[in-house]
């Protein structure tokens, strides 16, 4: 009796849970009309730092340059995901003076300040630009205004407007700088120089970092430090449509585990994925995985001003020692790819993909190398604190020791490691390069100009004039050329650096998340992010 | 009591002075800038000197370290340099948050951590004892981040019981809370089982089971205030240090507690926060352990406060 009884239960549940079955997938062949979906919604999305605050001159943080890119406009942004710059604030691309020192800008007019009556004009740009460079206030990012006319004075306090700005009327105005700077429109583009309201500012005082008031997509709604910031759409954005989303609500989440978790749970609705998880959330087919191509070097710095590291047959033995094919396979599989130069393909002026002046693997040859050079010794290289850069360098470590180079890596906590690098006085480190702005200046001036040279202790005189030339030089073949023979100096002949890899940003979303655009410069863009509503 | 009271605090002041003048020094020792911290990449001299003068840190040491002693006398304990903000806000802000994470694994910890450790002594040697000590010692050993995954794993994501992350209802405090107290509770548990076992060995327990005293009375009228007093200072102990914020839990559980604070103002060479929370710091282990010390007169009418 008991066995019949169980026989019907299961008989029972067997038929429950088909017709369970068929009807999910109906529900699945029948999706919505494309009319019925309604493009909205509040974006669930985490941040892994708070930012303690919105105030993008104050703050050189990835988080604040994101949130500030919903906030702010700036007078110029990327078109989509491409390195090319269109108006953003401004009514046309500015106007450039044959010398390349002058520029003219015209603002789009009626544009509104979240407040809804505050409009936009050449005054607040003026405001904004003197507000990063006061040598008073807490401007971080002066290095994108510094080209600037009278900006060495300004920040000095010894003038107290800054000559290289000339106001024409409300809606135009020139910005002289003291020399041609090829890379300056991109400067502007950088979310660090999101125009502010000079109105707005004086009257919240110190309120400011805390309750910001741009022109970008979105507005504060409400800010919770630590736990949540809460962004809603702009009624008063100046590109009608636009945003569609009806807002973006971030949540802190320092642990990335944490974060993959409430993901995979439903609770966020986008989630930058660790590279161990990336097989397993692109195969698991829930998921949309958005792969961005971004502006990045992995590289390997060896302190040329170290006598440990002084003699260039040394660094050619390690530069031909480490197998990047094999490296950047094993740790990143399809999203990374050889590096062979250290400015990354794409850039205009950087060497095309899988060109480059970089060394390639030739063990036998670096054993020779280090032979010649008999004992030397044991030698050493930092590790950021902090960096996920642990299973790299112990394959480098072990690369090396195929050809003989016994390297000792340490790991130097993050601010430690931060002042020795600025005081140049780090002995080799593999590291990596995330462009500000896509121009070959910002990563060889950066690395190897006679100032600010991340530690790579670098000295060639002829080098550095170079830079100094092509940062100047305003046509852009020539431009082209002097950063190839700068990069064939550098990698080549002097072996500063070798570059290892390029990698791509990933991110995974839910299905019904679309538009998201994800810039090379590792900031996503929401303008035009949505989620399909029924 | 009052005098007792009154003369421990005074007392604390020589101990808050050191530990500001060594936190101060520590700081001024390590390597780490913190206007290099803040610049970033783009630490360039000239930046770096503008923001260093603002910040005073290019004043001599002694002026530094003499004007947070000033403010910090009048309940000003200076201005964070990441964020601007006064440090104590920064402070009270979080604090409550880690006050209820604290309280909450307090909680689980002493009624898991006394219970099965009396249970364990009055059943020595038993499958209970046996089988909870070995747990204890699991407890103790499992690394905490490696609990909070697994915990977030089984309750969060697969059962789908509690929130995986966050604070915004109190269900968000449970997992945490558990995690927290799980390793507490442990130590508590093996503190209570060996005092409890010196104490139901005495004469006087021996007697009053021979007066005919039923277990229970036996048990908690005259075994437990006495093995308690060591397990107090344990508890008085652990509870201090809950308080001053548990940095790994407040982090995997996105929890906006001191511990997190802490982690971060470390991190980012925030000298006049770092300063501030290793004095807020101080002062809970002293007031922490005054009140350990008090109610050792309560438990036990012998200890008399001199």
């Amino acid at each position: 009796m008991e066995k019949r009884v169980l026989s019907v239960l299961l008989v029972m549940l067997i038929i429950a849970s088909v017709l369970t079955g068929c009807s999910r997938s109906a529900d699945k062949a029948e999706p919505p009309e494309s009319s019925q979906i309604k493009k909205g919604g509040v974006l669930n999305d985490y941040l892994e730092d708070d930012p303690n605050g919105f105030d993008v001159q104050e703050n050189t943080l990835l988080v604040t340059y994101t949130l500030a890119r919903h906030l702010y406009s700036t007078l110029l942004r990327y078109k989509g995901d491409t390195l090319e710059l269109e108006p953003e604030l401004l009514a046309k691309m500015p106007e450039v003076s044959p010398d390349g020192r002058t520029y003219t800008f015209e603002l789009k007019k009626g544009v509104k300040f979240h407040d809804g009556t505050t409009e936009l004009v050449a005054d607040d740009v003026k405001f904004t630009i003197e507000r990063m460079l006061n040598p008073n206030g807490r401007g971080m990012s002066t290095w994108l205004f510094e080209p600037i006319l009278g900006a060495k004075e300004f920040m000095e306090g010894k003038a107290t407007s800054l000559e290289g700005f000339k106001k024409i009327d409300d809606y135009r105005f020139q910005i002289i700088l003291e020399k041609p700077y090829a890379p300056f429109l991109h400067n502007l583009a950088v979310p660090a120089a999101s125009i502010y309201s000079e109105k707005l500012v004086k009257a919240a005082g110190d309120n400011w970092r805390l309750n910001p008031i741009g022109t970008g997509p979105f507005r504060l709604k409400s800010y919770v430090p630590n736990t949540e910031i809460v962004l809603e759409k702009n009624p008063y954005y100046f590109e009608p449509g636009l945003p569609y989303l009806d807002g973006i609500h971030y949540r802190i989440v320092p642990d990335a585990t944490t974060a993959l978790m409430e993901f995979e749970n439903g609770t966020l609705d986008v989630c930058t994925i660790p590279v161990n998880e990336y097989q397993r959330i692109k195969d698991s087919g829930k998921y949309e995985v958005l792969e961005g191509v971004a502006l990045n070097t992995y590289y390997f710095l060896m302190n040329m001003s170290d006598p440990m590291w002084s003699d260039v047959r040394l660094r050619k033995a390690v530069a031909m020692a480490i197998d990047k094919e094999k490296l950047v396979q094993a740790l990143y599989g399809p999203r990374g790819t050889v590096a062979k130069s250290f400015v990354t393909p794409g850039i205009p002026g950087a060497y095309e993909e899988g060109t480059g002046p970089a060394y390639d693997y030739n063990p036998e040859e670096a054993k020779k190398l280090i032979r010649e050079l008999g004992n030397i010794g044991k030698l050493q290289a930092w590790q950021r604190g902090g960096d996920r850069l642990s299973d790299a360098n112990v394959a480098i470590q072990a690369m090396l020791k195929e050809v003989g180079i016994d390297l000792e890596i340490t790991i130097v906590e993050k601010a430690a490691f931060g002042d020795a690098r600025s005081k140049g006085k780090i002995p080799a480190t593999h590291g990596n390069w995330w462009a500000d702005i896509p121009d070959p200046d910002n990563y060889l001036h950066t690395f190897f100009a006679r100032t600010n040279q991340m530690s790579s202790g670098y000295n060639n005189k002829k080098v550095q004039d170079l830079l100094e030339k092509a940062r100047t030089e305003v046509d852009a073949e020539k431009r082209k050329e002097l950063y190839r023979r700068i990069e064939d100096i550098i990698i080549r002949e002097d072996v500063a650096v070798i570059p290892l890899f390029h990698i791509k940003s990933l991110l995974a979303t839910q299905k019904n998340v679309k538009g998201i655009i994800m810039h090379p410069t590792g900031i996503n863009i929401y303008t035009y992010a949505y989620k399909e509503i029924q | 009591m009052i005098d007792y009271i009154i003369r421990r605090l005074i007392f604390a002041v020589p101990v808050l002075l050191g530990v500001s003048l060594i936190t101060f020094i520590l700081l001024n020792v390590v390597p780490g800038d913190p206007v290099v911290e803040m610049l970033g990449k783009h630490a360039d001299p000239a930046a770096v000197e503008k923001i260093r003068n603002q910040l005073g840190l290019n004043d001599p040491l002694y002026i530094q370290f003499g004007r947070f002693l000033w403010n910090a006398c009048r309940g000003d304990l200076g201005k964070s340099f990441k964020t601007g903000q006064p440090v104590t806000k920064m402070i009270l802000d979080t604090f409550p948050t880690t006050v209820k994470l604290a309280l909450s694994s307090a909680f689980v910890a002493i009624v898991v951590g006394l219970t099965v450790g009396i249970i364990s002594a009055v059943k020595q040697y038993s499958f209970f004892d046996h089988a909870s000590m070995i747990v204890a010692l699991a407890g103790i050993s499992a690394p905490i981040f490696w609990v909070a995954v697994v915990g977030q794993l089984i309750f969060g994501l697969h059962l789908k019981w509690l929130p995986i992350s966050g604070y915004s209802t109190p269900k968000h405090i449970i997992l945490p809370a558990v995690v927290l107290g799980i390793r507490f509770a442990a130590s508590i548990a093996r503190y209570t089982r060996s005092t409890f076992l010196d104490v139901i060995r005495q004469d006087y327990i021996r007697t009053a089971r021979a007066k005919g005293l039923a277990e229970r009375a036996v048990i908690f009228g005259h075994a437990l205030k006495n093995a308690l007093i060591p397990v107090v200072t344990v508890i008085g102990m652990q509870i201090s240090g809950l308080l001053t914020g548990s940095i790994l839990t407040e982090t995997i559980f996105a929890i906006p507690g001191l511990g997190r604070l802490s982690l971060w103002a470390l991190s980012n060479r925030d000298f006049p926060l770092v300063q501030g929370i290793v004095l807020f710091t101080a002062v809970i282990f002293v007031i922490g352990n005054l009140i350990v010390d008090i109610s050792y007169a309560f438990l036990d009418p012998r200890v008399r406060l001199q």
